[in-house]
């Protein structure tokens, strides 16, 4: 799909729930795991929670490959800092001046822990939900149709603009601008390439607007969807519940902190 | 400054084959069209020719230049690429920067620019609209300030991709005419092209693609007069030489003049 | 019947002094297929935003005159409302995709929702209308995968799934390959022949000449020859103002002028040429072995 979106087609279960109902799950775990500071909270959550709900989505593979691509050099980044230059702790050995601290290696392993569950929650949430269809459902909700069209066009477009801003870089190579080298060859670079694609994205955008309008779309009569968003009294339930659960929790969390 | 491509393939990193065994020489001034469905494979030819792709295998020799050692910047000292929307490389004030901008970059001073400037706007009548920003002109004029933009830079070898779509008759009338002027100065011109009446009329040696491949290459009559095989590429002959073919002549003609001979035969 | 009529229409843009249409007098009727041709800058795609009411509604500029379809007054009228009344498509098909659609048939069915179809009747019409213009097996493609006949094809049955009761296309075919423009110019032959009303701008001569009823073309803002197509593209007036004309024709006015075109007419098509040349060639049968 040429679309910033990583939707995957699948015919599951999680696919077929409402997208409101999903969205609203996944808040609550983004948020809910953020009530726990053990340090294995987050860890727990991704292989109890998440993951079951991506073996039911069918994308389980897909997810983890995404989760680590996006995620391993922030983790590492996080293990080599936190382990190094921890200030005051138990050392755990000494090469010349480097010394890593326990305390140091304990926190890096919890947060990654949550770095973990929160890509993986919201890539999962990504993987099993179009993005139009959770922009009908938030515009059934109440969101405005002007907005819900520029969220999704744009999505859409994004990919189709980095495509032209290639032929900009590639026409202009072939009028001799240096695009590589020092700060300065860059920055000299930086017009030809950047006024090209505003310019004629301006152009483009009253052709777009044209070819919308000729489909009615400041339409003032009541509008329909093509897509049916399936919904029920049981997901309407389980969306209230999710989120008296999540705002529990939180409480919870905010009142044993100040007890403590 | 002679083209030596031998056994160019190239793989996108999709994967896909674009070209499959290219061989190919062009001679200094030679006047070349490229013509083929979309996905024929066109386009990404033309780009190895100033190294904006690089061949996955073979090699593609721009006279002395093998075009894997030097940048698309130093390549375009010999190879002017003329892109097919005019939109995707107008950025200056007014016209006159913007066709001084390719000279500039390939280093020539202040009077040889200006030389070349004047030169390329004569060429494409844009002379009165020197002070004009591109922006302001139509889309058919915006066209000529991106020839006039490349023809400036005097490369030996110039490249158009699809110069006459969206353009009226008048304007493919002044394209053919750069083209002319062009050739008269010994340049070499390669130029893709769907319009197979502008490609009949104003090149003497036509290619056509297919697939990766070419299919025919040779003197713009032999190959025209194919109409069976062009039809693989869907690619119809000139209306003259389809005109010619049913009136039964025995040469193939491919503009008036041929054709109006061909009839007092 | 009168469809569409133009009366005394005369157009400047905002901010400029010259009038792009100058005393506009048309009529099209229903079923009519009526090309415009004339140079770029002559004033064809105001016409055709003229018709289907972006000229004034869309661009604002100073309109007189009056523009009518089916009875109602563009300017009496809103640009949501008259849409419904005059389908518009033009050059770049890639810039007639929504955006806000993943699949073909949502795309088309994007116009539909606009104006609260309701869903069965919505489904039943986008499939109706992918019939139409041969395009139903990309229902569940994406229109950004699509090749360029393929998103023009997509566009104008986005239109034509609204039901306008007149079709007007600007230069459909314009930026596309020969195999696009063989199949675009097919849809369009289709609907003219189902009867629709269509005003098509455009470029090539020879496949006007051979399906268009009417040929208008257009010279600097004014309609200066409004007839059969035979007798307009094939007319002196065109050939001095520098129109773009068929090759037949071309060469045929030169070979008259050198006494080897014998027919009063001249030709416009590759078979009207070769009929006329016939008449010229001293043995026809001895050619061509």
């Amino acid at each position: 799909m040429n679309s910033l979106s990583i939707y995957v087609a699948r015919e599951s279960g999680l696919h077929k729930l409402n997208p409101l109902t999903k969205f609203v799950l996944s808040l609550c775990i983004l948020l809910g795991g953020l009530a726990f500071s053990n340090a294995l909270a987050g860890y727990v959550i991704l292989f109890a929670i998440v993951t079951p709900l991506a073996m039911f989505g069918g994308v389980t593979k897909r997810m983890y490959q995404l989760v680590f691509n996006i995620s391993w050099p922030l983790i590492l980044s996080v293990f080599l800092i936190q382990s190094f230059f921890w200030g005051a702790g138990t050392p755990l050995f000494e090469i010349g001046p480097v010394s890593p601290k326990l305390e140091g290696v304990l926190f890096a392993f919890k947060s990654s822990g949550r770095i973990l569950y929160v890509m993986a929650n919201f890539i999962l949430f990504s993987l099993t939900t179009r993005p139009d269809t959770l922009m009908i459902s938030l515009k059934q909700a109440g969101l405005p149709g002007g907005l819900a069209y520029i969220i999704v066009s744009t999505l859409q477009l994004i990919p189709q603009y980095a495509a032209k801003a290639n032929i900009i870089l590639d026409a202009q190579r072939s009028r001799g601008l240096e695009t590589q080298g020092n700060i300065v060859t860059r920055a000299r670079a930086l017009l030809p390439l950047v006024l090209p694609l505003v310019i004629s994205s301006l152009l483009e955008v009253e052709e777009r607007a044209i070819a919308i309008e000729a489909r009615a779309f400041n339409s003032n009569r009541v509008e329909t969807s093509i897509l049916e968003i399936p919904d029920s009294q049981s997901q309407k339930t389980a969306r209230a519940g999710m989120i008296i659960i999540t705002i529990l929790l939180i409480a919870g969390r905010f009142l044993w902190q100040l007890s403590s | 400054m002679n083209i030596e491509i031998s056994n160019l393939h190239f793989a996108y990193p999709t994967g896909v084959q674009a070209l499959r065994g290219i061989s190919l020489t062009i001679e200094s001034g030679e006047q070349v069209a490229i013509v083929g469905q979309n996905g024929a494979g066109k386009t990404t030819l033309v780009k190895h020719l100033n190294g904006l792709l690089q061949p996955t295998s073979g090699t593609v020799q721009i006279g002395d230049w093998n075009t894997k050692e030097h940048s698309v910047a130093k390549m375009a000292r010999r190879v002017g690429y003329v892109f097919q929307n005019p939109d995707d490389q107008l950025f200056s004030k007014n016209v006159g920067i913007e066709v001084a901008f390719g000279p500039r970059n390939l280093g020539m001073n202040a009077e040889q620019v200006q030389r070349q400037v004047n030169e390329a706007l004569a060429m494409t009548e844009l002379s009165d609209k020197t002070e004009t920003n591109p922006y302001d002109l139509s889309a058919t004029w915006r066209k000529m300030v991106a020839l006039a933009s490349v023809i400036a830079m005097d490369t030996d070898i110039v490249i158009f991709d699809e110069p006459t779509t969206g353009q009226d008759a008048a304007n493919i009338a002044r394209i053919a005419n750069v083209i002319k002027v062009l050739r008269e100065r010994g340049k070499t011109v390669i130029t893709i092209t769907h319009d197979i009446d502008f490609c009949g009329e104003n090149f003497a040696r036509v290619i056509a693609m297919s697939q990766g491949r070419i299919l025919l290459d040779g003197k713009a009559n032999d190959v025209l007069g194919q109409e069976d095989v062009l039809a693989t590429t869907y690619v119809d002959p000139p209306q003259l030489t389809r005109l010619g073919k049913r009136l039964g002549f025995k040469e193939t003609v491919r503009n008036e003049e041929e054709f109006l001979a061909g009839l007092k035969k | 019947m009168a469809i569409v009529e133009l009366k005394n229409v005369t157009y400047k843009y905002p901010l400029t002094d010259t009038p792009v249409l100058k005393n506009i007098n048309a009529q099209v009727n229903e079923g009519e297929f009526v090309a415009v041709i004339g140079p770029n800058g002559a004033g064809k795609s105001t016409l055709c935003y003229t018709v289907a009411g972006f000229v004034p509604h869309f661009f604002k500029g100073e309109i007189t005159g009056a523009v009518e379809v089916a009875g109602s007054e563009s300017s009496k009228s809103n640009l949501h409302e008259w849409v419904l009344n005059v389908g518009l498509a033009f050059q770049n098909p890639f810039n007639q995709i929504s955006g806000a659609k993943y699949t073909v048939f949502e795309e088309i069915a994007f116009g539909l929702e606009n104006i609260g179809v309701p869903r069965e009747e919505m489904i039943q019409r986008v499939n109706d209308a992918m019939k139409l213009t041969g395009i139903s097996e990309l229902a569940d493609r994406s229109p950004y995968s699509l090749s360029g006949g393929q998103q023009q094809r997509v566009a104008l049955t986005s239109i034509l799934v609204m039901r306008p009761k007149v079709l007007v296309l600007d230069e459909p075919t314009s930026q596309m390959d020969p195999i696009g423009t063989r199949e675009v110019f097919g849809v369009i032959r289709a609907l003219a022949e189902k009867g629709m009303t269509v005003i098509l701008a455009e470029h090539k001569v020879e496949w006007i000449a051979n399906f268009a009823d009417r040929v208008v073309a257009l010279h600097e803002g004014e309609i200066i020859a409004d007839g059969k197509p035979s007798d307009v593209l094939t007319s002196d007036l065109l050939a001095e103002k520098g129109f773009g004309l068929s090759r037949y024709t071309s060469v045929a006015r030169k070979a008259k002028a050198m006494g080897m075109w014998q027919k009063e007419r001249l030709p416009v098509t590759l078979d009207e040429a070769v009929e006329g040349f016939t008449l010229t060639l001293p043995s026809p049968k001895g050619r061509g072995e």
